[in-house]
């Protein structure tokens, strides 16, 4: 897949297409600034564009202002966001007109190169990669206010926040050591303890997981 | 004076100088001019009586200068030796002497009236007398002119231009009649005055002003008298002058320094005295009791903290108010009192008197309290800063250590096992090297923690709001976050403050209050920003049971916000501040 990297360190940004490259990707634009993300979108039209939040001028969210912008005007192009802390009210934003081609994950992430490669692509191919603390953060505040997450077992907690992160039932079963029929069931389980009709598309189950865990 | 110099040394000790040179002046003018009297002479011994007068009325003069710096009858009454020594040297045989005699032989007269008509300020106070005293001046010096200028057997014959002593002696007589229409002008104006007057004030008035009047209009009149009718011997008859006009500048000074309006005079001098820095209580009460002169006078204070009044000593007044002895006068600033003075009701008669007094020393008072509190308030603000860089040490020793002792051991540790994996059989290295990612990523997510403690990012990237709402999102029990706040419009200082607050605050609930849920509110209301924290856990915090919200109140006073802990046992805690954000 052909992907645009911004990010203001040099070295991340280095990085970043060493991974990508290894991975057998083509790193078509690598930029320093926000600004310069709108151009290099339009004219390279990436399938990914991975940016940082916290980039040149300012220093605060440009990154995520420049994602959100890049999801309204190119649907097509996938955004993964990365950031050096994660939180709830970013992945909101992030996930408010659906869950499909959106990323945001911490950036130590990186290290673990092919979870994090499978995350990209996972995410250019029409799918949801959220980070793991980021969906603690959601299922945490969830089980103090929400019943229908209380009365969940611990295991169905576990599947459901890596349901959350936008995992497929395989990668669910690989990670718990289970049979991908258990995670089924702790999936349908889940499902009813919240009231949702069932949906086995994992990309519309992550849409409606998110919003279940954000409902206020 | 023993009180007042301590506070204006030097301008009083210049003062004092001053004085002791006129002192030593007069007295050498006054020796000189005895040396070149003709004591052999047929008036003899009589000559020397004119310049001892002068010496009573320097000494009485200088008397009341130095005891009443503000007021000019002292130095008035100088003038009017001065004057009297003029008509003196007369009668020394030193031609020039005897030309400034003639010149001014009766300028006694009016300087005698100038004290009577400026008593007891030092100063005409009325165009009236303005005009009375420089017209009888005018008089004695120039329808004096042809006794010397018309006669050449006058008081100084070298002046003479013409010989017409019959003129001289008319014009002697217009000068008589004159005066006399003048003195009986200033007799009206002084009339008029003690009708004025109050009837402590007419006590000194009305024998001052009948010496006064005496002396200048009936001791000529009763000298002849005393000559033509009685026989008297002309040498007691002038003594008896001479005491008479001696008794003047006595008269004056002692008028000035006892009378009522003395203390008119010594008010002013309370006044400038007490405008000079750094006066306490006892200085002030022995300024008032000596301006009173009231040695037995008390001074109280109103004591906010305790709210009675005390001495400077700290006793209360509870007694003496009762007592019919004793005078009472509350001191007043603003309608409110702020002090009392308890006083010898024997001793002051005039309620008016004290009550003046104490209007004066109620801006003394009131300004001694002022500056307590302005210590008082200072010292606060010395505490809290202290307390601030405090607690800015112990938060760096703080992040040293956790640096020190947690990643640095990490991070050593790792460095070995990644050296310890070059050497290692092949087939563990790729799982030796995860687990050694995995453990890096360990580390690197204490580095997360320990920044976000320090610096959140979602503050530095939205704002409080976000920084609050991922703060709450984060509490391991249930807790509801309310904001109408909106990021971007309130400054970094007011953001990160309230964060702290919020932080401390919830970190105390997780930590002590045994609490099953919190509610957090934010809101913007009226320029102010305001923060909340409830809890529904055990109550009985407080801000300084090591709560660490001690070092935050200063923080939020600091930028002119207020912090308040309400926690009764059992009812749950509530923090809650207001910082202001306009």
């Amino acid at each position: 897949m052909r992907v645009v990297i911004a990010e203001d360190e040099a070295l991340i940004r280095r990085g970043l297409e060493l991974v990508l490259e290894a991975g057998g990707h083509e790193v078509v634009a690598a930029i320093g600034d926000a600004d310069e993300m709108a151009d290099a979108v339009a004219r390279h039209r990436p399938d990914l564009v991975v940016t940082d939040i916290r980039m040149p001028p300012t220093h605060t969210d440009e990154g995520l202002v420049a994602a959100l912008r890049i999801r309204s005007e190119h649907p097509g192009t996938a955004v993964v966001v990365l950031s050096q802390h994660v939180q709830r009210r970013y992945a909101k934003d992030l996930l408010a007109h659906g869950t499909d081609r959106v990323g945001y994950l911490l950036k130590q992430r990186i290290a673990d190169v092919d979870t994090f490669l499978a995350d990209l692509e996972r995410v250019a191919g029409g799918g949801t990669a959220l980070d793991p603390d980021v969906i603690a953060v959601m299922v945490g505040r969830a089980r103090h206010s929400d019943s229908a997450v209380v009365s969940l077992t611990a295991r169905q907690q576990e599947v459901l926040a890596l349901v959350a992160e936008g995992r497929s039932n395989a990668s669910i079963a690989a990670k718990l050591f289970l049979t991908e029929k258990a995670v089924v069931q702790h999936v349908s389980r889940i499902y009813t303890a919240f009231g949702l009709p069932p949906d086995a598309d994992t990309h519309r189950r992550v849409h409606a997981v998110i919003r279940f865990l954000n409902r206020d | 004076m023993s009180a007042a110099p301590r506070t204006q040394p030097a301008l009083s000790r210049s003062l004092r100088r001053a004085l002791v040179i006129i002192a030593l002046l007069s007295a050498l003018l006054m020796i000189t001019v005895i040396g070149l009297l003709p004591l052999d002479g047929p008036a003899g011994l009589l000559l020397v009586v004119l310049p001892i007068i002068f010496g009573i009325y320097v000494v009485a003069g200088l008397i009341a200068w130095l005891r009443r710096p503000s007021n000019r009858m002292g130095f008035l009454i100088v003038v009017a030796g001065l004057m009297v020594f003029i008509g003196g040297i007369a009668n020394t045989e030193v031609p020039v002497l005897l030309a400034i005699g003639a010149v001014g032989a009766t300028l006694a007269l009016p300087a005698t009236v100038h004290l009577l008509l400026a008593f007891p300020t030092g100063r005409l106070s009325d165009r009236r007398s303005r005009v009375l005293v420089t017209a009888l001046y005018a008089t004695s010096l120039v329808l004096q002119a042809p006794e010397y200028l018309l006669d050449p057997d006058g008081s100084y014959p070298p002046f003479a231009i013409a010989d017409v002593p019959a003129v001289s002696a008319a014009i002697g007589t217009v000068q008589t009649v004159v005066a006399t229409v003048m003195m009986t002008m200033v007799a009206f104006v002084l009339w008029e005055r003690l009708r004025r007057a109050d009837a402590g004030h007419r006590r000194v008035l009305i024998p001052l002003f009948s010496y006064g009047i005496f002396t200048v209009v009936f001791l000529p009149l009763i000298a002849i008298a005393l000559d033509r009718v009685f026989h008297v011997d002309p040498t007691v008859r002038g003594m008896l002058q001479f005491a008479v006009v001696a008794g003047i500048p006595i008269a004056f000074t002692l008028g000035l320094l006892r009378g009522g309006f003395a203390r008119t005079g010594e008010l002013e001098e309370l006044g400038t005295w007490l405008g000079a820095a750094g006066i306490s209580r006892q200085p002030l009460v022995d300024a008032l009791a000596r301006t009173l002169g009231d040695p037995s006078l008390r001074l109280y204070f109103w004591a906010e903290d305790r709210g009675e009044l005390l001495d400077a000593e700290g006793r209360t007044a509870s007694e003496s108010r009762t007592d019919p002895r004793r005078g009472w006068q509350e001191i007043a600033l603003e309608e409110r009192a702020i002090g009392a003075i308890e006083y010898d009701a024997a001793l002051l008669t005039d309620r008016e008197l004290v009550h003046t007094a104490g209007r004066i020393i109620a801006i003394a008072v009131e300004r001694e309290r002022l500056t307590a509190d302005l210590r008082a308030s200072r010292r606060a603000l010395m505490r809290s800063r202290e307390r601030i860089v405090e607690a800015a040490d112990r938060e760096r020793r703080s992040i040293a250590r956790d640096l020190h002792d947690g990643l640095q051991v990490q991070l050593v540790l790792l460095a070995l096992e990644a050296q310890q994996i070059a050497s290692a059989p092949a087939q563990t290295v790729a799982e030796r090297a995860t687990r050694l990612r995995i453990d890096l990523d360990s580390a690197a997510a204490e580095v997360r923690t320990l920044v976000r403690d320090l610096v959140p990012a979602a503050l530095v990237e939205r704002g409080l709001s976000a920084a609050a709402e991922d703060l709450t999102d984060r509490m391991p029990i249930s807790t509801v976050f309310e904001s109408d706040v909106s990021d971007g419009g309130l400054s970094d200082l007011v953001e990160t403050t309230t964060y702290f607050v919020l932080a401390e605050a919830l970190a105390n609930v997780v930590k002590h209050a045994r609490a099953s849920s919190v509610r957090v509110r934010l809101a913007l209301e009226e320029g102010r920003l305001r923060l909340s924290v409830e809890d529904d856990g055990a109550g009985g915090a407080s801000m300084d049971a090591g709560t660490g919200l001690r070092g935050l109140a200063d923080r939020v006073e600091a930028i002119g916000g207020t912090i308040s802990i309400s926690s009764p046992p059992g009812a749950g805690t509530r923090v809650w501040t207001e910082v202001p954000c306009a």
